[in-house]
Formats: C-alpha cells, sequence, structure tokens
C-alpha cells in the first residue's frame, strides 16, 4: 500500500515563498510606484513596454489617490532632511 | 544589473517561478538555469559571453582528460594545462597591460626603449572569479575530491551559476557539483532566514555602504588635500565599514538568492573585525577567497611542512599574489605583501613562550584586537587608493593637517556605529528570527518583509556607489 501522500508545512513548500516574494514585491510597488514607473519608462524607447507602463501609471495614481505614495516620499524626505541629505 | 535593482528584483521573481515550475525535471531545468545565467551576464556585455563558454569547455576537456590519465606525468601535464589556459585568459585581460607598463618603465630607466604598445583590453565582469571556479574544479577532479563530470551543461553551470558569478562567494566544485545531481528540496532551507539575509544585504549596502561612500569616503579619497587630519583618519575606518558592508552585502544577497532557488553557498563573512590576529582575521573576511587560497596556492606550494623559512616564502608568495588578484596596482601588491609579513608575525607570536603563558589574558587579547583592527584598517588605505602617490598624499594629509577644518558630516558616526553593530550582534539571531518566521506563515513573513523593505527604501540615499568587487 502507498504511504499517503503529506502534504509540506507551508514554510516549506516553494509555491508559498512565491505568494511571500510577490506579496513583498507588489506592495513595494504600491508603496514607491514612482520607481517603477521611471524604470519602465527609460526602457519604452521603442514603446514596446506601453502596456506594463499604463499599468504602472494606473498603480501610481492608485497609489497617489489613497495617499500611500505621499506618505514614502515624505517619509523619505524627512529622513534625507535628518541625516542632512536632503540635496540627494 | 546590479542585486539591488528593479532590474534584478524583476529577474529574481521570473527565475523562481521558472526554477521551482521545472524543478521536478532537473535536467531541463539546469539548461533554464544556464540560459538565465548567460543572460544574467550577457546584461553586461555580451560579448564576453564567449569567455564564460571557454572557461567552461577548458574545465570540461581538461577535467575529462585528468579524470582518464591513469599515468600521474599526464595527469599532471594536463592539469598544468588547464590551469594554464585558465591563468593566461586571465592575465591577458587584467594584466598585460599593468606588467607592459612595468617593462616600459624599467626599459626607460636602462635607457632604452621597447617596442611594446599597450593592448588596452576592457576587462570582463568577473573574469577573477570565474577562474577561480575553473581552477577549483579542474583540481579537485585531480586530487579524487570529485569524479569529472560527463555532463557539459553541468560544468558551465558550475562556472556561470548568476548568483555567485559575479563577485562571489568563490564555491569550490565538490561543494556545489553534487547539488546539481537531483531535484532541490525547498524544505532543506529555511525561507525567513534566507529572506532576512537577502534584506539584511540590501540595508548594508543601500544605506551603511552608499552613504558611506557618498557623503564621505569618496569625496575624501577623491582629494585628500582638502581635508583635515581628523577626516582623513576617519575616512580610513569609515572605508573599513564601507568595503564590509559593500562586500558581505553582495555576498550575504548572493547566498540568499542560491538558497531561495535551492542552491547552498559556503559563508564567506564571520564578524571579521572581531578578529584576534591576522590569521583570525583571514578565517573571517572573504572565508572562500582565504580558503581557495589555502588550498590551491598556499598547500601545493609547500604549505608549512618544510620548516620555518620555507613557510615564511609560501606565506608571503600567498599573500601577494592574493593582494595582485585584486588588481593589477601597486597598491594591492603592497596591502597583499603587507598582510603576508603581519600573518608571519601572528604565527610566530603564537607559537611563542610569550602567548603560551599571556596570551589568553584578557588585556592581551585587547591589545591583540586592536592592534589587529586598526593595522588591517590602515591596510584598507593601500586597498582603497588609486596609486601609491595618493598614498603619500593621504598620508603627508594626516602628518601635516592641510590646514582645513572638519567637513566630516553627521550621519558618518552612526553609520560606522551600525557596521559595528554588524560586528558585535548575536550571530545565531538571523536564524532564530528565520524560524519565528517559517513557523508564523506566509502572511506574517510577507508582513515583516514589506516593512523592512519599505524601511530600507525610506533611508537608502538617491545616489548608489558601485559594488566595491566588481573590479576584481
Amino acid at each position: 500500500m502507498a504511504a499517503p501522500r503529506v502534504k509540506p508545512p507551508s514554510s516549506t513548500s516553494p509555491w508559498a515563498w512565491l505568494r511571500v516574494l510577490y506579496a513583498v514585491l507588489a506592495l513595494t510597488v504600491f508603496a514607491f510606484p514612482g520607481g517603477m514607473v521611471d524604470w519602465l519608462d527609460e526602457r519604452n524607447a521603442s514603446g514596446w513596454l506601453s502596456g506594463p507602463l499604463a499599468l504602472a501609471r494606473g498603480i501610481d495614481a492608485a497609489s497617489a489617490a489613497v495617499g500611500v505614495k505621499g506618505v514614502g516620499e515624505w517619509l523619505r524626505g524627512r529622513f534625507a532632511t535628518f541625516i542632512g541629505d536632503a540635496d540627494t | 544589473m546590479l542585486f539591488p535593482t528593479i532590474d534584478f528584483g524583476l529577474f529574481f521573481a521570473f527565475s523562481f517561478i521558472l526554477v521551482w515550475g521545472l524543478n521536478p525535471y532537473n535536467t531541463v531545468k539546469k539548461y533554464v538555469l544556464l540560459a538565465l545565467s548567460l543572460a544574467f551576464y550577457a546584461s553586461w556585455n555580451w560579448r564576453f559571453l564567449f569567455l564564460l563558454l571557454a572557461s567552461g569547455a577548458i574545465s570540461y576537456v581538461v577535467g575529462l582528460y585528468v579524470d582518464a590519465s591513469a599515468q600521474r606525468p599526464f595527469r599532471r601535464l594536463a592539469l598544468g594545462a588547464g590551469v594554464a589556459l585558465d591563468l593566461a585568459i586571465l592575465a591577458y585581460f587584467k594584466y598585460l597591460d599593468f606588467f607592459i607598463a612595468q617593462a616600459l618603465n624599467l626599459a626607460h630607466m636602462l635607457g632604452f626603449d621597447l617596442p611594446l604598445g599597450f593592448v588596452n583590453v576592457t576587462l570582463p565582469v568577473a573574469i577573477s572569479f570565474l577562474t577561480f571556479h575553473a581552477i577549483s574544479y579542474v583540481v579537485d577532479v585531480y586530487r579524487g575530491r570529485i569524479p569529472a563530470s560527463r555532463s557539459p551543461l553541468d560544468i558551465l553551470l558550475y562556472v556561470s551559476f548568476f548568483p555567485h558569478l559575479v563577485a562571489g562567494p568563490i564555491v569550490r566544485a565538490h561543494e556545489f557539483l553534487p547539488q546539481l545531481a537531483s531535484p532541490r528540496r525547498a524544505g532543506d532551507f529555511s525561507f525567513g532566514e534566507n529572506m532576512l539575509l537577502i534584506l539584511g544585504g540590501l540595508f548594508k549596502k543601500m544605506v551603511i555602504a552608499n552613504y558611506l561612500a557618498v557623503r564621505f569616503v569618496d569625496p575624501v579619497f577623491t582629494d585628500p588635500s582638502q581635508f583635515s587630519r581628523f577626516d582623513l583618519i576617519m575616512a580610513v575606518y569609515a572605508y573599513a565599514i564601507q568595503i564590509y558592508a559593500d562586500f558581505s552585502a553582495y555576498t550575504d544577497i548572493a547566498i540568499g538568492v542560491a538558497a531561495l532557488l535551492g542552491y547552498r553557498f559556503p559563508q564567506n563573512f564571520n564578524q571579521p573585525y572581531r578578529a584576534l590576529g591576522i590569521g583570525d582575521f583571514w578565517r573571517r573576511w572573504h572565508m572562500t577567497l582565504s580558503r581557495w587560497l589555502r588550498d590551491y596556492l598556499y598547500i601545493p606550494l609547500g604549505g608549512n611542512r618544510h620548516g620555518a623559512l620555507a613557510t615564511t616564502r609560501n606565506l608571503m608568495l600567498t599573500m601577494v599574489l592574493g593582494g595582485l588578484w585584486h588588481g593589477a596596482n601597486w597598491t594591492f601588491l603592497i596591502w597583499g605583501a603587507m598582510h603576508g609579513v603581519a600573518l608571519v608575525l601572528d604565527h610566530a607570536w603564537r607559537r611563542s613562550a610569550a602567548f603560551a603563558r599571556w596570551g589568553e589574558g584578557r588585556i592581551v587579547r585587547v591589545v591583540d584586537w586592536a592592534l589587529t583592527f586598526n593595522f588591517v584598517c590602515l591596510t584598507w588605505l593601500f586597498f582603497r587608493a588609486p596609486s601609491l602617490d595618493a598614498v603619500g598624499q593621504f598620508l603627508g594629509g594626516v602628518w601635516t593637517d592641510n590646514g582645513a577644518a572638519s567637513t566630516m558630516p553627521m550621519v558618518v558616526l552612526p553609520l560606522i556605529a551600525c557596521g559595528a553593530l554588524t560586528q558585535i550582534a548575536p550571530s545565531r539571531a538571523r536564524a532564530a528570527i528565520g524560524v519565528v518566521l517559517d513557523n508564523r506563515g506566509a502572511l506574517a513573513s510577507a508582513a515583516f518583509g514589506f516593512v523592512l523593505l519599505y524601511a530600507i527604501i525610506v533611508m537608502a540615499p538617491s545616489t548608489a556607489a558601485p559594488f566595491i568587487y566588481f573590479q576584481f
């Protein structure tokens, strides 16, 4: 008789790892959407990234609308001022 | 494609799905990993892909020949030819212009001209690490530590695997090749611990190393004559923290990324600035390089088997060549020689009757630590300065004070303190937190990971310095 298959705990499954990784990346993009928009914009000279760029701009707008983008920018600015690095 | 960039974040997210999705089909997965590694390398300069392929091909053929040769002289000949080919490629790209310059200088001093010209070739990214891996494989086969691989795919993947490709850690053939034999098990790794390793690496690089470089160390080393004695001395200490944060960050991220793909890399740093003695320092700093130099250079030279004089010669040769490996410049050579002399003295001290009597005393240990740390910092001056003239200018400024007022930004001291904390933090803390995260489940890990990454991005400066070890 074959042994019953035992599902590994979630922490040892790569698909659980995948959920965590993608969640962290997605949340970070939502918190700081400007970086992704700039990154896509720089590489979109021939227009082949128009779709992802439109999506990133949508995320940017949504993040700004709920105030998440503003909080990230404000915190970065405050930290830079705090350590005397406002010009960078 | 640097680690702390959007490019690499997307590349890794894509690679992760592919690698684990193909995990049951090990051969297909290895082909995909090889393709990903070649794409990673090509993102710098695709023209040098041939180097990667040539290095893998040389290692594969030499390994097979060494393994098949029953007669010892032929095995040795094949090994010598393989190692010489690897070193010739390295010498051409990295050292030829340096040696031509020395020959021209010497000829000029002796009053005649040599018909030599510089080759002016671009230094390919990762060539030094590539050479280390290639030599490790053929020597391990020669020593019977591993059988020659019948799979060119495995050898190509070993030399080009993207997490270690550019700046290490140096993973030896017998540590990596057996891992390619079967599908990987995620259960062999702690996700939480490796996520923390990667995020810790991002903090060390993006916050500590970048701020120290951009705000203080780079300006001071660019023109030391504009800075006070205090600033010059602090810049050396700041560079000691910067290079540790920078290089250990790269290898921490590499080790974490490899683990999340199911491959184990050796540890590369173990709180090196806690070292008591230079020998101890090299057991804690760039540990994979130290072990490589010991196993593939120092021991073949004779190690400590032929008396004190031969041991001294072998230590000096190993450290001078180790210094020269970092770059074709007298500054690196002198850096290596200083460490060589210090290692010889350290060996003598630890074998002395005085050490046996007082070596374990608290005061001697404190003095041992202070001497070691300050000596290592002094040698970093040679490592960081672009030329011996610049070292002279720097030390001249320390002597005369340059008549300048201190302009060290306030942020430097907290950053140095942060760097110091990494040296005294309990080494098991990361593993313990990792276990807690693993047990709490995906939601807790995602929340924890996001909060840490958010904090790092808030603190990181807009201007980034390149990884120091990329140039090697």
